[in-house]
């Protein structure tokens, strides 16, 4: 008889929500709405602010520059979220493999600990490790034989070496969510399988990915918008260079309002990534239904 | 995948040469980062220092303000992490214990914003610090952060698997609501709030873009602010850079070391039915 008459007054519900709700508002709505309001102006060189209306909006559809990162971010997209996801994928494979050793939780550990280093620290160290005279890696696989470029000295090779750098940084993270659901699947499952006769591949293909699919796809959801917002390791690594072959929109936005202080430009590149980032949150909802979030 | 075919075993080979490739640019960082400068851009390169030297770490220390840099990224951290425990959990507590009007709808707009990275608003948030005088602060850091869905959402998660009859139970003895959140629901989600802990914490520990435009006075920097104040000064002197990098990769280090299970663990609830 207790089980639905909890007495709630609407004054108590807004005391529990009112501390999360006003950070929310002043720091994650309100900063939205204020970015759109702020794209609307153009500020010149004195500091005089001028109401333009979309003018900005039409200043960032013809501006070369803008397009270039916009394809540079796209690029490096491409590239990044297949490398974390599907090395995140296979590495969470092999440490289930392992998991019932001591020397698998080791292993995970290793795998893993990139992930808690600042983009700072990994940014440096990849730069070190390429860089042009002395890197370590360029010299290795020029010793193996292998043509090695000065990645970051190459507009073709430079989004690719950011994306592998980010893959060693993020990848670990990918792997420890995917062995968390590789053991969400019950053990009857493996041993029907295998009592049908179905190979290791078999089983992996009818049974493990169907299973994961979840899982994979919301972690391409989340790795798609953190490949849109990179900015840490270009800045430290390569700057946006060599010329502007990896300047990727953060940098865009960062440069055009804290170097050339077009305010309401870079304000404009934030609702442009504003909406496409909400756009695929919208359309994950879809594929996968929002209570998979749940 | 069975205990008892030699599979493992060679798996388990093959994934310990892998691991150690993996953690192999952590070597060359702490190793590039005690080479003498000779050294490091000797060629071939050598594996380890022939001459350990503390002079990289010596000039990192005593030029710039590191003991600083990590306070102040200590300081933002527990900050964060701290506030948005606490906002989250009244929140998370009246979106899975109580039913009203417009729960879910209220619901689903704060998951539509879940994904919503902070760095689409470092213009906006320029101007409103600005405004309130904040810029160059640590509020100016951490307030950004705390407003986060992902802590009502973990925190829910969990919530939602504790029977309801306690709460009953807990209302026939004439508690309110404040007293069964207190005594009921906190004490069964201690994984949840450690899990949210580890994930806010690290969150706001490699936070970088905000970061890197609130703060402008070196003293002010986090370490991954200080780090990249550390290459504009020294651009390729790759000693200094590696034994910074080294330094500022040690407390992390340190502490994976000691709470490696618990802090996998709770990364892993953050995605976790």
């Amino acid at each position: 008889m207790l089980r639905h008459p909890r007495l709630v007054s609407t004054a108590e519900i807004a005391l529990f929500l009112l501390p999360f709700a006003a950070f929310w508002i002043l720091f994650r709505l309100g900063p939205v709405l204020y970015g759109f309001y702020i794209s609307l102006f153009r500020w010149d060189l004195l500091g005089e602010v001028t109401f333009i209306g979309l003018g900005n909006y039409a200043t960032l559809a013809r501006d070369p520059r803008f397009w270039n990162a916009l394809r540079n971010t796209l690029g490096f997209a491409a590239l990044a979220i297949p490398l974390i996801v599907g090395i995140g994928l296979l590495l969470a494979l092999f440490v289930f493999g392992v998991r019932h050793s001591r020397a698998g939780r080791w292993l995970e550990a290793g795998f893993f600990f990139p992930y808690l280093l600042t983009v700072s620290v990994v940014g440096l160290i990849w730069r070190w490790m390429m860089d042009p005279d002395f890197g370590v890696l360029l010299i290795v696989l020029r010793s193996l034989g292998l043509g090695a470029p000065p990645f970051l000295n190459e507009p073709r090779w430079v989004i690719p070496a950011l994306a592998l750098t980010t893959a060693w940084w993020l990848a670990g993270y990918r792997m420890v969510l995917f062995r968390a659901a590789l053991e969400d699947i019950p053990d009857e499952l493996y041993e029907a399988a295998r009592l049908d006769g179905a190979s290791g591949a078999r089983i992996f293909l009818s049974i493990v990915l169907p299973l994961l699919r979840p899982a994979v796809l919301f972690a391409l959801v989340l790795t798609t918008i953190s490949g849109f917002i990179v900015f840490g390791q270009v800045l430290i690594m390569t700057a946006g260079g060599p010329g502007r072959a990896s300047e990727v929109l953060a940098l865009y936005l960062y440069r055009y309002g804290f170097e050339f202080l077009q305010m309401g430009q870079a304000a404009a590149v934030g609702v442009v990534l504003f909406v496409i980032i909400l756009g695929l949150t919208l359309l994950s909802f879809r594929w996968l239904g929002y209570e998979s979030h749940l | 995948m069975s205990g008892r075919s030699p599979w493992p075993r060679v798996l388990l080979a093959a994934m310990t040469v892998l691991a150690l490739l993996w953690v192999a640019p952590l070597f060359w960082m702490f190793a590039t980062g005690v080479k003498p400068t000779p050294e490091i851009f000797a060629t071939p390169p050598r594996l380890l220092p022939g001459m350990p030297t503390g002079d990289h770490v010596h000039v990192v220390l005593t030029r710039w303000p590191f003991a600083r840099w990590l306070l102040n990224s200590v300081i933002v951290a527990t900050a964060t992490t701290a506030l948005s425990v606490i906002v989250s959990i009244p929140a998370a507590y009246v979106f899975t214990r109580l039913r009203w009007w417009g729960r879910d709808a209220l619901f689903l707009v704060f998951l539509s914003s879940m994904l919503i990275p902070l760095e689409v608003n470092v213009i906006p948030l320029y101007f409103l610090m600005n405004r309130l005088h904040l810029l160059n602060t640590y509020p100016a850091v951490f307030l950004p952060m705390i407003g986060m869905p992902i802590g009502i959402f973990l925190l829910r998660q969990f919530f939602v698997n504790i029977p309801a009859e306690l709460d009953d139970a807990a209302r026939v003895d004439g508690c309110g609501n404040l007293r069964i959140l207190w005594h009921v629901i906190l004490p069964l989600s201690r994984p949840a709030l450690a899990a949210l802990v580890i994930y806010m914490f690290t969150f706001a520990w490699n936070e970088f873009f905000w970061s890197m435009i609130a703060l402008s006075s070196p003293r002010m920097f986090t370490l991954p602010i200080g780090l990249r104040a550390l290459q504009g000064a020294y651009d390729i002197d790759y000693g200094i850079l590696m034994a910074g990098a080294s330094l500022a990769a040690l407390p992390a280090l340190v502490l994976f070391l000691f709470l490696q299970q618990s802090i996998i663990r709770g990364i892993t609830m953050t995605a976790h039915k």
